[in-house]
């Protein structure tokens, strides 16, 4: 039993960051039909942002307080989104109206930018993440939760409940589901279709930053392939969660956890 | 008077394909204008290449007398052209009032705005209000229609571009969409209308251009147009 619950939790947590890794994986597919190889990637990015900002922020960083890692979480979204944004503006804009294949190569190419820049700026060998966390916790029918990995879901829950509103109530997140479905009537209503094409991929990108930054955080260490393999499983939980249906993707993305 | 629309000679393409071969028309604010011709003769080409979708090779599309070639289409519509597309092509899976709120896009720095539209589409087709939250795709096709024409009037267009709005409805739909389209003119908004059903269309506008194979074969009043037989058997098929 204890074992049992022991894996429910842990998986709870990795599967809380292959679900926000998932979702900007399927919105970006959603919206111009791109499997987007180089999105694993913005999660590896996003860790090592994180772990640059942290840097920064002094050895003692688990000082910082809450407060402090908090604010590390949305700069590193924000700018991993802004990088995010261009990578759309530079690599794939271009390429809309070209054949598929054409722009799928060119998410290969990225994919292997980010990766070989990374290794460049951060070396290739493992990273020790300048944080560590407290292992108090709970006991829950004899298995060990600590109060980090509560925190972890906790946050990523709320992102991925932001994200459900937005993407509901707002009339950007309708223009989004609209561009989905009919491009040209898109343009006809006059929507900014480019811009919420922007919007979309900073969304994901900064999605998978905020998984990448917790997951280095709760791992405690980072490497510029590790958006390779999580690249693979968002993929299978987007698939397995269907490339459309928004709930049916968290919990895909629990499971695969 | 300068007229609210100006075409100037435009000459568009597909890949190879010369689609117009130079257009000249113009729409005066407060008319109906008919264009009118058969199948591929380039009518919904005029119409996306004034709304932007498609680019001239040259020629000018002409605003109040200023120009709109090279402009992108949302930036079309916040001039004050709408089209509403050929098919309809509303958001099937989104909802009636989603559709609208769409619509309304261009006034979205104006909440009050977007609300008000709604409540006029609604006056304008109560059937609509029943069906708000419904999705797009369950609606008949003369509700779709409906749909599409609203969700074009919500950006408060000057100009209303209505693409085959009968095309596969039942006649007593095309009649009910035909009093739509002369109410929605005498409230002050200018329409571009292309029908293949030029019986109906010549009795609801002021004038009518005839198009055929890329060129634009004959221009006059309305009622000219609907009488002359030779022109309708000629030219209208009908
Ligand atoms: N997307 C397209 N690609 C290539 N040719 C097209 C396309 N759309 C229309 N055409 C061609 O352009 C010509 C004009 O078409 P269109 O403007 O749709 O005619 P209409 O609306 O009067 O029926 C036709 O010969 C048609 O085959
Ligand atoms: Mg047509």
């Amino acid at each position: 039993m204890d074992i049992l619950v022991q894996t429910l939790a842990d998986g709870l947590v990795i599967g809380a960051f292959y679900s926000l890794i998932a979702l900007g994986y399927t919105m970006v597919f959603g919206i111009i039909k791109l499997l987007n190889f180089a999105h694993g990637d913005l999660y590896m990015l996003g860790a090592f942002v994180g772990y640059t900002l942290l840097s920064v922020l002094g050895k003692d960083s688990s000082g910082a307080g809450l407060m402090g890692i908090l604010i590390v979480l949305l700069l590193a979204m924000v700018i991993v989104g802004v990088i995010g944004m261009g990578i759309e503006r530079v690599a794939y804009r271009p390429l809309l109206l070209a054949p598929r294949l054409s722009i799928l190569i060119t998410a290969i190419g990225v994919s292997l930018f980010l990766e070989n820049g990374s290794m460049i700026i951060w070396g290739a060998q493992y990273q020790v993440y300048p944080l560590q966390f407290s292992h108090d916790g709970i006991s829950l029918l004899g298995a060990k939760i600590t109060y980090v990995q509560i925190g972890l879901v906790l946050i990523s829950a709320l992102l991925m409940l932001s994200l459900h509103l937005f993407i509901n109530r707002s009339l950007y997140g309708k223009a989004m589901r609209a561009i989905a479905l009919d491009q040209t009537a898109c343009h006809l209503m006059g929507i900014h279709v480019h811009k919420v094409i922007g919007l979309t991929f900073f969304i994901g990108a900064s999605l998978a930053a905020g998984a990448g930054t917790m997951a280095g955080a709760y791992y405690g260490t980072v490497n510029f392939m590790m958006g390779f393999i999580i690249g693979l499983k968002a993929f299978t939980a987007a698939v397995l969660g269907g490339l459309v249906a928004f709930r049916a993707r968290c919990w895909a993305g629990c499971c695969s956890g | 008077m300068t007229p609210l629309l100006t075409i100037n000679s435009i000459h568009s393409f597909y890949g190879k394909i010369e689609a117009l071969k130079g257009i000249d028309l113009h729409v005066q604010e407060g008319e109906i204008v008919a264009l009118l011709g058969s199948n591929g003769a380039g009518k919904s080409t005029t119409l996306k290449t004034i709304s932007g979708i498609v680019r001239p090779t040259s020629g000018d599309v002409l605003l109040h007398g200023k120009s709109l070639v090279g402009w992108a289409p949302h930036q079309i519509v916040e001039a004050g052209i709408i089209h509403v597309p050929e098919g309809r092509r509303i958001f099937a899976g989104l909802t009636v009032r989603e559709n609208l709120e769409l619509g309304g896009f261009t006034l979205r720095k104006e909440k009050a705005a977007i609300g008000e539209g709604i409540e006029q589409a609604f006056a304008l087709f109560p059937r609509l209000k029943e069906r708000s939250e419904q999705m797009g795709g369950t609606l008949s096709g003369g509700e779709q229609q409906m749909l599409a024409i609203c969700r074009g009037l919500m950006a408060r267009p000057k100009l209303l571009m209505l693409d085959e709005p009968s095309m596969g409805l039942a006649p007593i739909i095309v009649v009910e969409i035909m009093n739509i389209i002369r109410e929605i003119n005498r409230q002050g908004t200018t329409i571009l209308l292309i029908e293949q059903n030029a019986k109906a269309a010549l009795k609801l506008a002021h004038r009518g251009y005839v198009m055929e194979t890329g060129h634009i074969v004959m221009e006059n009043k309305a009622d000219v147009l609907r009488t002359d037989d030779s022109i309708v058997k000629a030219y209208l098929g009908a």
